[in-house]
């Protein structure tokens, strides 16, 4: 049991896009920060403590902290941590936040992540992140190791392409309601992926997430606070995290483990018996499409290798019994530092029921999902009202 | 010996191409420098201080500053080193000398080199004065150093 | 993409390149990998003392049991596997080990050597999907000189072509 409940008093995006050339990094943070604080209707002084993130190998400014904690964010004469996890950098955030919190440490926190991927690349980045004597030479950034994935998934499985690219078509014409998203596509069709170009058979161009810039922030605070800013807030209930192995191939990335454990210990601590039925929204971490598919296995909203058959019944449509991803997932969105919080921010705006043209209706408990570095996993689940 | 530690490490690069976007400040802070010779900064709307180089947000006040004050081009030495070793990612062959200036009209302090090697013929208080780039580059070495009046 | 060029000069970019020199220390049990690599064309992997899980690439801790691993538990390898997973790179990318643009298409797979029980990924000389299936027995291809280097002594590993 933690000291003190948590919840998400305030909120902030960018909109996301391919390169920011308007702004530089502090700029671009400030962006997502003051628009938190204009949320929670909190001054920058009424802040704790402030968490950041991002993955420094990626615009090769590798002591973030004075550029976004200091002059991004009221982090002046405060604390001020970074963590950066990878792929789950934002969702370690969104973690270490919720223990500051619970924890009794401080009475509220804010939470940034961030990215300006273009500024050097994506791929060479993670690569710096592998090991230089076994990795390095043939690691192909991440999309190496998720192409192989999604082939021995497919192959054990029986998954279609067409499968995985109905998780695309889902998830970006999912993104057209969400004015933050980086790619909208309305009208988008299974040819249209099926017939993009081949990157690292089997994943199309459009079976993968693109590049994007730009921050998230999110304000926190406990059970007294929050009385005080805001009736509309979103509870956190459960936060479980899960890591791998040493080398990225040390396991075959699909029938995640880390997910099913992180996601049980999740669902026992906040009450969730069938996620299905108990849950009304997810947010997932997903890569690629073939990704979404195998996650949704490991997160036990159906049996290992019905992930297709899932989506084909139409459970995690908009229309469906739990809908995945209306913000458009990471297919739409990717900016790494920012991403797995993105998913708790969306998570939040469920459950506050501020999704506008993509709220999904009477959301009470929301799911919200972190991957990366090394297959690890990271759980959130938030509801309407406090666990207790 | 060597051989021993060679057998004991893999040599190994880190080679990446950057772009950075400089930002609306930044931009015009390096245009004014090559120019016009001239060099800004950005006034805080509560506190008053004036930020060189200049920048959106005022540390202290976490106020974005939109007034942009000229700044001189002479200051005064608050502190100062002079480099004699040398690495690949110096700016100049040593020795040279680096200094924390307190230019004339700004309330924070500005990193730059100084044109003296000699650390004696360097002093706390002094005054130095900036010297322009010929043909300006658009970086901040457009400024190319600052020298002791 | 860059579709507006005009847009391209509008903002202010700076541009630089990082050439960072690293001497990594790869530890007691790569450093016995590459002597029986060199000198006796030997694949080592480490076997656990406690839940004999045999590691490749050979490390010092297993991860399940948190007991360490020393030179006396590494084991010999063959160089012999099973293709579990391919993929072929098709897109351009810049290596950060050179600041160049790695070659492409290259063939790039998933095998588990034969007694080992972790995966290895490492590159395969085939860039045809169509000939590549889960399950195929690949070898392990050894430069004529030995250096001490992996990808400079195992280039890459071939599908052993099955006999009809």
């Amino acid at each position: 049991m933690t000291k003190h409940d948590v919840a998400v008093v305030g909120i902030g995006q960018t909109k996301f896009r391919s390169k920011r050339r308007d702004v530089n990094i502090p700029e671009m943070i400030y962006e997502a920060v003051k628009m938190a604080l204009d949320d929670a209707q909190l001054e920058p002084k009424e802040i704790d403590a402030i968490i950041i993130g991002n993955m420094d190998h990626f615009e090769g400014i590798n002591f973030s902290e004075l550029l976004c904690g200091i002059e991004a964010a009221p982090g002046y004469l405060k604390p001020v941590v970074k963590v950066a996890t990878g792929g789950t950098t934002g969702s370690s955030l969104a973690i270490c936040g919720y223990h500051n919190v619970a924890s009794g440490i401080y009475d509220n926190v804010l939470v940034v992540g961030w990215e300006k991927l273009n500024e050097g690349g994506a791929t060479t980045g993670i690569i710096t992140a592998f090991d230089p004597v076994w990795e390095r030479p043939s690691l192909a950034g991440a999309l190496g190791p998720l192409a192989l994935m999604a082939g021995m998934y497919s192959a054990k499985y029986g998954i279609t392409a067409e499968q995985a690219a109905k998780v695309t078509v889902k998830n970006r014409s999912n993104a057209a309601n969400n004015p933050f998203a980086h790619l909208q596509m309305p009208n988008i069709t299974i040819d249209y992926v099926m017939s993009s170009q081949m990157i690292a058979y089997p994943l199309r161009l459009h079976d993968c997430c693109p590049q994007s810039e730009g921050a998230c922030a999110l304000i926190y605070a406990n059970e007294q606070e929050t009385k005080k800013i805001t009736d509309n807030p979103a509870w956190f209930h459960a936060v479980e995290t899960a890591h791998y192995y040493t080398f990225g191939t040390d396991d075959k990335m699909f029938d995640l483990p880390t997910a099913t454990i992180a996601s049980k210990k999740a669902y026992k601590k906040a009450g969730i018996k069938n996620p299905i039925k108990d849950l009304d929204v997810a947010e997932i971490y997903e890569p690629t499409s073939w990704s979404e598919l195998s996650w949704t296995e490991g997160l036990g909203f159906c049996k290992p290798g019905e992930g297709g058959k899932l989506l084909d019944e139409g459970i995690t449509q908009m229309s469906g019994e739990l809908p995945v991803n209306p913000s458009g997932g990471v297919l739409s969105t990717n900016p790494i530092g920012a991403t797995a919080l993105v998913r708790v921010a969306e998570a939040a705006i469920q459950i506050m029921g501020r999704g506008e043209k993509r709220q999904v209706p009477d959301v009470e408990k929301a799911l919200a999902m972190g991957f990366g570095g090394s297959l690890w996993t990271e759980i959130m689940i938030l509801g309407k009202n406090p666990l207790r | 010996m060597a051989d021993e530690i060679e057998k004991k490490v893999y040599r190994g690069r880190i080679k990446v191409p950057y772009k950075h976007t400089a930002g609306a400040y930044v931009e015009k802070f390096i245009t004014e420098i090559g120019k016009n010779n001239k060099i800004y900064g950005v006034k805080c709307p509560k506190c008053n201080k004036v930020n060189v180089p200049p920048k959106m947000i005022c540390i202290e006040c976490f106020e974005k500053m939109e007034e942009w004050v000229e700044i001189g081009n002479q200051g005064i030495v608050k502190g100062f080193t002079v480099i004699t070793h040398s690495t690949p990612v110096m700016p100049l062959e040593p020795p040279f000398a680096y200094g924390i200036i307190r230019l004339d009209g700004a309330d924070t302090d500005f990193v730059h080199i100084i044109k003296e090697s000699d650390p004696e013929k360097l002093k706390i208080g002094m005054k130095v004065k900036a010297v322009f780039k010929e043909n300006p580059r658009k970086r901040i070495l457009d400024i190319e150093y600052f020298e002791p009046i | 993409m860059s579709k507006n060029r005009k847009l391209k000069k509008d903002f202010f970019e700076i541009k630089w390149k990082t050439d960072l020199p690293y001497r990594y220390s790869i530890g007691k049990l790569a450093v016995k990998f590459f002597e029986e690599l060199k000198a006796n064309k030997k694949i080592m992997g480490s076997k656990c003392p406690k839940c004999e899980k045999v590691h490749f690439p050979p490390r010092a801790v297993c991860a399940d049991c948190m007991v360490e691993m020393t030179i006396e538990d590494m084991v010999e390898l063959p160089p012999k596997g099973t293709l579990e997973g391919f993929t072929v790179i098709n897109y351009p990318f810049t290596d950060p080990s050179t600041g160049g643009i790695r070659p492409f298409p290259y063939g790039y797979a998933l095998f588990k050597l034969d007694g080992a029980d972790t995966y290895t990924m490492h590159f395969v000389n085939e860039t045809d999907v169509n000939k590549m299936k889960i399950g195929q027995r690949v070898e392990a291809v050894f430069n004529e000189e030995l250096i001490g280097d992996l990808t400079a002594d195992i280039p890459y590993f071939r599908i052993i072509k099955e006999e009809n």
